[in-house]
């Protein structure tokens, strides 16, 4: 009998496994075929830019808060560090972008190894920290030399603006990092993160070394945001202190991310896009009030929908848990 | 001591005296209710805008705004506890998702702000008789010694209400053990509404005098504040109302002395560093004995 159930749960889950890949195939090849459109159809290549940017950034920021448990609120510190090592390396060192941007990843990698004392903190110091440090790498910026950071003018990229290839690099940061959470939650790193976050003791008693495993998720955090700064940089052709470094952007994310739901892999794509279509709605009907609608639909969402629109759904149908993303 | 330090030293003090009013009621909320008021900063300005309107149409002084400020904020803040604070209890994690709430509220309530008052900067040209007092070689304005004195009479009020009175003290006892109050008999729903109301009408009254201490207020000030209050919640100790009161002062000293001795931008950071340095050596705070968790 019990083998029989072994065999039975072993097949019910290599079931779930190929429902779970193949969903993510196709969700894989429906988003790539339609954002590779965009240009060709004539679409907004701007609003879909940005989604896309959201999209990697709500993502990321679900490896540090929906598996980990981290609330990192200064988000924005490794968006700008991207952005501003990409800008310097094309426009003071002569590179070429394709080389400066993944050195903005590594840039945010090696910032997110000096932030790394405060994984020690929990909760709400964590998140406060987190803000703190953001502010202060905004700060020291601001204050370099201006031959290097431009001042408060801030740098241009010059001629370098090529929109459309832009415009692929950020689809392709974008598929790397659902990519990689794919993997990520499916991994033993995944499985260790979620276990370090619900019980630290717990974990660290099964032999999962708790210190390198939230490192390794903090650095893949940070890596993704700092290669959005970098194109983004580039898109745009400008970076300055006040837009880089601007908490809009920690805010959207943390929106975004939240609306789709914390923890899973889709959440945050579904949030990212749901609330890109919303934003870009009411910007357009209702300017003036935008920004107090994106204040109201975060407490509603707090309110009203806690775990997100993923999340929610997971709930009502806990049996989906095995194949959704 | 030269001039400079001692008008420092004032000044410190009188700044520090907000940022523990600041902190104060940051600290009160989290003890008793466990949510991270992201808004508070935005509370302070709204409170900054009363001050204003009374001023500008009805000619009130500032002095005669603060009760106003104080009670309507209280009101205020009572009925939003039952909007926006029992349904957060049935969230997996009440503690982020406060935060989150709060920040939700506070780009809410500068977006409200921006569309009534407008980017523009505000500030009130009242002026006390006389306008400076002289305290040994430097001069300071009668408005920021008011705001002083006022501070003094509040935090004075709050230590003998916390201390010395029957709510209080539950308010205390609530910090310390949410649940062992409750089987005292206190009631705690009207307790923790009680607290939320409390720190709204605290930031009625910051407000006010924010806008008598410093030369200028905007919808989006109040991240600033927010931030500050964090700080020195964080140095005083989490939930630990007096810890505030004495962090508050500390870190208003230390900035103002930093602005005599460094560039303006440099002095911002050490208010940060200070955070995050206390965080890594001291997490309980400067005061060091754990109150919580």
């Amino acid at each position: 009998m019990t083998v029989l159930n072994h065999t039975l749960s072993q097949q019910d889950r290599e079931q779930g496994d190929r429902i779970f890949w193949r969903l993510a195939a196709t969700l894989g090849v429906i988003v790539t075929t339609y954002f590779a459109l965009v240009p060709y159809f004539g679409l907004n290549i701007a609003f879909h830019f940005y989604m896309m940017m959201w999209i990697t950034m709500a993502t990321a920021f679900n490896i540090s808060s929906g598996f980990s448990g981290y609330m990192p609120f200064g988000y924005v510190a490794f968006y700008g560090i991207g952005a501003f090592t990409t800008a310097i390396l094309v426009k003071k060192l002569g590179w070429s972008v394709i080389a400066a941007v993944p050195m903005a990843g590594v840039a945010g990698v090696i910032l997110s190894l000096l932030f790394a004392p405060t994984l020690r903190l929990s909760g709400i110091y964590f998140a406060i920290v987190s803000l703190a440090l953001a502010a202060i790498c905004r700060l020291i910026i601001a204050n370099l030399p201006e031959e290097w950071t431009g001042g408060s003018f801030g740098l241009q990229l010059g001629s370098r603006a090529e929109p459309l290839n832009a415009f692929f690099l950020m689809m392709g940061v974008m598929l790397l990092a659902i990519a990689s959470v794919l993997w990520m939650s499916r991994s033993r790193l995944g499985k260790a993160l979620k276990a370090v976050r619900d019980d630290p003791e717990a974990a660290s008693m099964m032999g999962v070394n708790i210190g390198w495993v939230r490192l390794k998720g903090w650095m893949l955090a940070a890596f993704f945001p700092a290669l959005c700064g970098g194109v983004e940089a580039w898109y745009t052709n400008v970076v300055d202190t006040e837009t880089a470094f601007n908490t809009l952007v920690t805010t959207k994310t943390v929106i975004y991310a939240v609306a789709g739901g914390l923890g899973t892999v889709t959440g945050p794509i579904v949030g990212a896009i749901a609330m890109s279509w919303l934003d870009e709605l009411v910007w357009r009907r209702f300017p003036l009030v935008n920004l107090l609608i994106l204040g109201v639909a975060v407490m509603a969402l707090v309110l009203f929908l806690p775990r997100g629109i993923v999340g929610s759904v997971l709930r009502a149908r806990p049996r989906w848990r095995r194949f959704i993303p | 001591m030269t001039a400079l330090m001692i008008n420092g030293l004032v000044n410190g003090i009188i700044v520090g005296g907000l940022y523990a009013l600041l902190g104060l009621s940051l600290s009160l909320l989290y003890g008793v209710l466990r949510v991270v008021n992201f808004a508070h900063g935005e509370l302070v300005i709204a409170g900054s805008y009363v001050a204003y309107v009374l001023f500008s149409t009805f000619g009130l002084s500032p002095l005669a705004a603060l009760p106003l400020a104080a009670i309507s904020f209280f009101i205020v803040g009572w009925g939003a506890y039952f909007v926006l604070i029992p349904r957060l209890s049935k969230s997996d994690d009440p503690e982020a998702a406060s935060f989150l709430l709060m920040y939700g509220f506070s780009i809410a309530m500068a977006a409200l702000l921006l569309l009534i008052f407008e980017a523009d900067s505000r500030s009130i040209d009242y002026s006390f008789d006389p306008i400076s007092i002289p305290i040994g070689p430097v001069n300071v304005s009668t408005a920021r010694l008011v705001a002083l004195a006022v501070t003094a009479v509040v935090s004075a009020a709050m230590a003998w209400f916390l201390f010395r009175t029957l709510p209080g003290k539950a308010l205390r006892a609530a910090t310390m053990n949410r649940e062992a109050i409750q089987i005292v008999g206190v009631n705690i729903e009207r307790l923790s509404a009680f607290a939320f109301a409390l720190t709204f009408g605290i930031a009625g009254v910051t407000g006010v005098l924010i806008a008598l201490v410093f030369p200028a207020f905007g919808p989006f000030s109040g991240a600033e504040y927010t931030i500050i209050g964090f700080i020195v919640i964080v140095l005083g100790g989490l939930g630990n109302p007096m810890g505030a009161l004495i962090a508050g002062i500390f870190y208003g000293i230390a900035e103002q002395m930093a602005t005599v001795f460094l560039a303006q931008a440099l002095a911002q950071i050490v208010g940060f560093g200070m955070l995050v340095v206390t965080i890594l050596v001291r997490p309980t705070g400067l005061f060091g004995f754990r109150v919580l968790r």
